[in-house]
């Protein structure tokens, strides 16, 4: 059977840098792949050819056994979500949930119907009127998933979202975005530098060094690499606990 | 204290040479040692009616060159900066932006005038927009750079992902984004072309005779008078123009807050 995404011998350069080599990875529908790697690995770069937003020198990417590499990003159905939130900063909590929907001429009953779930979801019916100036960064990352999820991709890409967020509320996100991928049966690609956040957040892991990408088929796997450093968290902390 | 002391002192600078150019427009005979004019009439101010004066024609063609220029730079600018804050070659393209302004304005209608004459643009109320248009067009380009930005980039970049078209993104966006950028650079362009007297003197050759040329004249032939009287006529788009933006823009931006 088909992966669900299948990407294959993805090869880019910058000028003479090169960024991503022979780059392989498959993706089963409804699961999260956490993506492992440091800044400069490429991880971004990927992430943009598959949405569209970057075109790679070599290679194939397959949605649903088909070839997407001539697709336009507004063809795909993939949502490429970055770091920052990137809320409109024009449009409020509401406006910025129903962007997406709006955009495919949806009638506004059913835009409304869609975004009055969406914001309750996500905890922030009482916010549907502020402005993102008037929102936290964790309320409007909230916003941003919904804003991305309300219109159903195909695929969703996310690009460190919880890496300007303090522990706390990153935690919060975490369990939120969990809880929601699972009930809205959400696959994505989830990229981020820190281990505890890739193991919680995947179903599967994959590790990228260097324009390199390396996937694991499990998260034994993963843990049995002694490459994967997993052992030197463990020791870091066995050493902590011992003296 | 110290605030209210500049407050006033900016309303001053800024109200008395207004003040005193009305007082003058309205003056006649003013020998020295009198401290105001003898006579004070609106006799001058009939003068605007008069056909042969000329001034409010002259008002009325500087009007639709500077908003012919500020709309032309402005929607132009806007796609053109765009591409050169991304392009790999920014730097040399704005370089190449401040040379009207290194060479100043009137040496570069030296230049043009050759090309003028032999297209018979010189001397054409249309030649008059191109040439302002040229020197205008870089200012625009610079107004804007800063405009476009990485995030910016990015937050257009997560409309095409969200199923946005360029026209929708572009719609629905980048233009609400921009219209504080779009605002200053027409408000900019426009003062720039409202205020430009060397090369419109240049390549108007004296027929297309505008509101900043008329000044000159009067001020030329010493009729101080007539000349505040056209200063009046010239300060009055710039007013509105900074009392729309005041009353306007800033506060909807503020109360968008």
């Amino acid at each position: 059977m088909n992966p669900f995404l299948d990407i294959q011998g993805i090869y880019k350069k910058f000028g003479k840098d090169s960024i991503l080599t022979d780059v392989n990875l498959h993706l089963k529908k409804n699961t999260v792949l956490s993506l492992l790697g440091s800044s400069g690995s490429g991880k971004t770069t990927l992430l943009k050819i598959i949405a569209g937003l970057e075109t790679q020198d070599k290679g194939e990417i397959l949605l649903y056994g088909k070839n997407i590499n001539r697709q336009k990003p507004q063809q795909r159905n993939i949502v490429y979500l970055y770091q920052e939130a990137l809320l409109f900063p024009h449009l409020d909590a509401f406006e910025n949930v129903a962007f997406g929907l709006r955009l495919k001429k949806l009638k506004e009953s059913v835009i409304k119907e869609k975004v009055d779930l969406m914001l309750k979801n996500l905890g922030m019916t009482n916010h549907a009127s502020k402005m993102p100036s008037q929102l936290s960064g964790g309320q409007r990352q909230r916003i941003s998933f919904g804003r991305a999820m309300v219109i159903e991709p195909e695929l969703l890409l996310l690009d460190e979202p919880f890496g300007a967020l303090d522990s706390s509320t990153r935690g919060k996100m975490q369990e939120l975005f969990k809880s929601l991928a699972h009930a809205m049966q959400i696959s994505a690609l989830f990229v981020t530098h820190d281990l505890k956040e890739a193991i919680v957040m995947g179903d599967q892991i994959g590790k990228i060094k260097k324009g390199e990408l390396l996937q694991y088929e499990t998260k034994k796997d993963f843990f049995n690499d002694e490459h994967s450093e997993v052992h030197k968290e463990i020791d870091f902390w066995t050493n902590i606990k011992n003296n | 204290m110290m605030k209210k002391i500049l407050q006033y002192g900016l309303i001053i600078s800024i109200g008395f040479p207004v003040l005193f150019l009305l007082m003058l427009s309205i003056g006649r005979r003013w020998p020295y040692p009198a401290l105001f004019p003898l006579e004070m009439s609106f006799s001058n101010w009939e003068f605007l009616q008069q056909s042969d004066s000329k001034l409010f024609q002259a008002f009325f063609i500087s009007l639709g060159i500077s908003l012919s220029v500020a709309f032309i730079v402005t929607s132009i600018g806007f796609l053109i900066s765009k591409f050169i804050a991304y392009s790999k070659q920014r730097n040399t393209f704005l370089v190449l932006a401040y040379i009207p302004y290194l060479l100043s304005p009137v040496i570069m209608a030296v230049i043009f005038q050759y090309y003028f004459i032999i297209t018979g643009l010189a001397g054409s109320f249309f030649g008059v927009i191109i040439a302002q248009f040229l020197i205008a067009f870089p200012f625009g380009i610079i107004i804007y750079d800063n405009f476009w930005n990485s995030q910016l980039k990015s937050i257009e970049e997560l409309s095409y992902t969200l199923g946005g078209t360029r026209i929708q993104t572009y719609r629905k966006v980048l233009l609400p984004l921009s219209k504080n950028a779009i605002m200053l650079c027409f408000f900019q362009v426009f003062l720039v072309s409202w205020f430009e007297y060397g090369l419109t003197n240049l390549i108007g050759s004296g027929k297309v005779r505008t509101l900043t040329v008329s000044v000159f004249n009067f001020v030329t032939e010493a009729n101080i008078f007539y000349a505040a009287l056209s200063c009046c006529l010239l300060i009055l788009p710039p007013m509105l123009l900074l009392y729309i933006n005041k009353r306007f823009i800033f506060f909807v931006e503020k109360t968008n807050q």
